[in-house]
């Protein structure tokens, strides 16, 4: 066969016969490259698209919280960080919604992972967990993910733990793993909560710090009953000076609600701790965003607005998120962190005005064009978004 | 079902400059993308308080407001060159050596070699060759490129002969160098070592050592480079992708984000249509892919609709390199670790071609490491007296991808470790300021983009599979390909490509 006119040229060029050759060589001796299956299965051992997750056994803490153990419905679970959560999809009462939960497993069992759901005020989604399920019970979530966790390139080998009330779910995860394993890193664990009795995980904490020298525990009550020998107040600064005095050389991991995680942080930055020694987890939006500082004068937070999205019109109550009005209006909606830092929920604000809670980390080109993570979003008037 | 003249299949920088286009000119034209943002390869991610990017090193084509280039022309066509903030980039990077020197060079022909006529005082002859030669074998393709863009047909048998006949006497450089390698390149003009390596630099942007880049796109690089200058943009990436998405909604397009395509549907062995995720159907007189072809004839294609001449097609093809990178916000300004140069590049020895070889294993051990520093041209890019850099390596994923998963984090955090090990030894105290750190392995990118090996650049460029002989010819009929698979990837040159695709597209539909 003749030559096209664009070989006969590429075979002027110096080389050129020789790898148009070459070329011809690769094509009679490769075989088919057209995947035939999927070509991320590496990442997807690491990353699956979906949990698919059968609660294995729900264990009653006695402390108004339970322990939610799953197994995965595939026979396989990924590996994942202490400290990472994932986010549970739940369907009830005809809404799909879905909630952060810190792992509270050791990730060096690979079995099931636990989370540990506590009891809160007016809490949809944490009553029906605590109240309906039961082993067998099937949900899909994503992750495991997030970033509250041991970074060995920076952060040091000694640890301070800040937690408060249910915050200890991640630190559990992340203390079980250093004692299990028997790592080269040092823990001190300052608890923050109500009263003895609602302290999570207070006996397997107690045991620990009994057993190994490299963890120690502090329980530190705020509102003690009489005859409370232990620690006492909030997680303030002269108590973490007393009880770490060595806090300057440590890596401060804060959780818990977000008025004591607020309070934490001021509390080490006081105590001249740079912001590359403090890690903080959202852990969700505030139920009483009307706290929240910027909120506006005049609205209590039970106001009801328009939403319209994509031409539609739902109803949206300016002390709930968009991410939650769009789910009750069984709008599917992206979503993972809901603690305004994944992004997946962003929206675009085509009018109206919102209000933005503090934790949005927002990229700049989102900022410019109007983009919001509708997660820590809330209406406070008209709003229409396009999804 | 819905009608659209074109449908386009990935918001990456292909797909948004296709749909951007057809909109422009007009078209109804709808584009899918499966994640919640546009941008595909280029983009970025939020940590603390930082912004990382993730591929965008220096824009090329953008030229001067005086002089503008094709980027500059093709975004004030879409009305967005006003709403970004472009910032020029001083210098077009830095080579580090391993005796602790290294060379920085102007953004400038005539500086750039008087000042390694200055550093190479012995090679200054050669140099000015060099630079001839380079100039005039761009001039040359782009003489040949638009000559053969004005011709239709094959040619009668004499006709052939007689251009076959010409051709040396015409392009006698495109005939000389456009089928080599830059080793072989540089080799021809220069011994020194560290003068090659400072001349090579380029070779990182396509993920093929020296032994195997072509000389061509090296030649293109340095030239675009030096006469259309380096940019970077205020707000990463993401401010183009998203300035693009917005110029395609104000111009008559749809744009749906979180919406893969599942299926692409084809009547008689012609693309008609395609389904979404969710299962709904859409028809168009012309289907744009901006993902890969593997992907596209893979993944869209039930295995019997794939033509016979598409697998016998992308035989040859092979699925190019992924990155090690590390994102790495500083609690302290670039200068006080001595970052004066926001492009790195940083050698073990002065052997690139042999240190490249470490990208085949695990972790980072000679790998050229490539350093960039944001804020040395854009102090605004972080909080004031904070910095930001991506440093890492190429890396091929073949190894990560046989890690048992629960080594994975393990190994992740290693492979960082030696980065910040290297960065280190170059620039003493940086370790001490890390406030945040993510490390992106080959199998992240795998994650993120959904490509095959985790590939950032497509297949691999060498010459057998780049230049001359990218894959870009779709096997059925009204399916196009527009992405960096496809033809010479990277921001400038993806835009513009997938540009004057959509302009002919335009001019069928």
């Amino acid at each position: 066969m003749a030559k096209t006119i664009r070989e006969t040229l590429l075979g002027t060029l110096e080389h050129g016969q020789e790898i148009m050759e070459n070329i011809r060589v690769m094509r009679s001796v490769s075989g088919d490259k057209l995947p035939t299956d999927s070509v991320t299965r590496p990442a997807e051992a690491l990353h699956p698209r979906q949990l698919r997750l059968v609660v294995q056994s729900v264990a009653d803490t006695g402390r108004q919280a339970k322990v939610l153990r799953f197994v995965s419905e595939d026979g396989y679970l990924p590996p994942f960080e202490a400290g990472q959560y994932i986010n549970l999809f739940t369907q009830i009462g005809g809404v799909r919604t879905s909630r952060p939960y810190s792992l509270s497993s050791s990730p060096r069992q690979r079995a099931y992972y636990e989370i540990t759901v506590a009891r809160t005020r007016d809490g949809f989604v944490s009553d029906y967990l605590l109240d309906q399920v039961r082993p067998g019970d099937r949900f899909t979530a994503n992750g495991p993910a997030g970033v509250f966790r041991y970074q060995p390139v920076f952060h040091s080998k000694k640890s301070l733990l800040l937690a408060g009330g249910s915050g200890i779910t991640p630190m559990l995860s992340m203390i079980r793993e250093i004692l299990d394993a028997g790592l080269d890193r040092d823990v001190i664990l300052l608890y923050g909560c109500r009263s003895p009795e609602a302290a999570l995980y207070h006996e397997e904490l107690t045991g620990y710090a009994a057993a190994f020298s490299n963890f120690r525990y502090h329980l530190v009550v705020s509102d003690p009953a009489e005859g409370w020998e232990g620690e006492r107040g909030l997680l303030d600064e002269a108590l973490i000076r007393r009880l770490a005095p060595d806090f300057g050389e440590r890596t401060s991991y804060i959780c818990g609600p977000q008025v004591m995680n607020d309070f934490c942080k001021s509390a080490l930055e006081a105590m001249g701790v740079p912001e590359k020694r403090i890690r903080r987890e959202m852990f969700g939006a505030r139920r009483d965003i009307q706290n929240e500082p910027g909120w506006p004068a005049g609205l209590t937070g039970d106001e009801e607005f328009t939403l319209t999205v994509e031409g539609r019109k739902i109803p949206a109550r300016s002390g709930e998120s968009i991410l939650t009005a769009l789910e009750r209006a069984g709008v599917r909606v992206n979503v993972c962190c809901r603690s305004g830092e994944c992004s997946l929920c962003r929206v675009k604000l085509v009018s109206g005005q919102v209000f933005l809670a503090r934790g949005m980390l927002r990229r700049f080109a989102d900022e410019q064009y109007g983009y919001i993570h509708s997660c820590k979003a809330y209406p406070i008037g008209d709003v229409e978004i396009m999804l | 079902m819905r009608d659209y003249d074109v449908i386009v299949i990935g918001a990456g920088n292909g797909g948004l400059a296709a749909a951007a286009t057809l909109a422009e000119k007009g078209k109804s034209v709808i584009l899918f993308e499966r994640h919640n943002i546009p941008g595909g390869c280029g983009t970025s991610f939020r940590r603390g308080r930082f912004e990382f990017e993730i591929a965008l090193h220096q824009l090329s084509h953008m030229g001067t407001p005086e002089n503008p280039g094709p980027l500059m022309e093709l975004f004030k066509r879409y009305g967005i060159y006003d709403e970004i903030q472009w910032i020029p980039i001083k210098e077009l990077f830095r080579v580090n050596f391993p005796d602790g020197t290294g060379i920085s060079l102007p953004a400038d022909r005539k500086s750039c070699e008087a000042h390694l006529c200055r550093e190479f005082p012995h090679q200054a002859q050669a140099i000015g060759r060099y630079f001839e030669v380079v100039y005039g074998f761009c001039d040359q393709a782009a003489e040949f490129a638009a000559k053969s863009a004005a011709s239709t047909g094959e040619p009668g048998a004499l006709k052939k002969a007689v251009m076959k006949a010409g051709f040396p006497r015409l392009y006698p450089l495109l005939v000389k160098y456009a089928m080599k390698t830059t080793q072989e390149v540089l080799d021809e003009f220069f011994t020194d070592p560290k003068l090659q390596l400072a001349l090579s630099a380029y070779w990182c942007f396509m993920g093929m050592p020296p032994t195997r880049f072509p000389f061509s796109i090296l030649a293109k690089c340095t030239t675009f480079y030096l006469e259309t200058k380096p940019y970077y943009l205020r707000g990463t990436s993401m401010m183009m992708n998203q300035a693009i998405m917005e110029a395609v909604t104000r111009l008559g397009g749809v744009v749906r984000l979180n919406c893969g395509v599942q299926r692409l549907v084809l009547e008689n062995g012609t693309a008609v249509g395609v389904v979404d995720e969710h299962g709904e159907e859409y028809r168009a007189k012309r289907i744009i892919s901006n993902i890969s072809p593997l992907a596209t004839y893979g993944r869209l294609l039930a295995p019997d609709e794939v033509p016979e001449s598409a697998r016998e097609y992308l035989k040859p093809y092979t699925v190019g390199i992924s990155a090690l990178t590390c994102f790495i916000g500083l609690d302290c300004p670039p200068e006080e670790i001595g970052f004066t140069t926001s492009f790195t590049l940083n050698y073990e020895s002065l052997d690139a071609n042999r240190d490249f070889q470490d990208a085949y294993k695990l972790l980072p051990e000679n790998d050229p490491l490539v350093a960039t520093c944001y804020t040395v041209d854009d102090p605004s890019v972080s909080p004031p007296g904070t910095s930001v850099i991506t440093a890492g390596t190429l890396k091929y994923s073949a190894e990560w991808e046989k890690l048992p998963p629960d080594r994975y984090y393990e190994m992740k955090y290693e492979a960082g470790r030696r980065i910040v090990a290297r960065l280190e030894k170059m620039y003493p105290g940086i370790t001490e300021h890390i406030e945040e750190m993510e490390v992106a392995t080959p199998l992240t990118h795998m994650r993120y983009l959904g490509h095959p090996g985790g590939a950032i650049y497509g297949y691999e460029q060498d010459l057998m599979q780049s230049v001359f002989f990218f894959p870009a010819e779709s096997k059925i009929p009204h399916l196009e390909f527009a992405s960096g698979w496809v033809n010479a990837c990277g921001f400038g040159p993806n835009y513009t490509y997938a540009d004057t695709l959509a302009a002919r597209v335009a001019k069928e539909v």
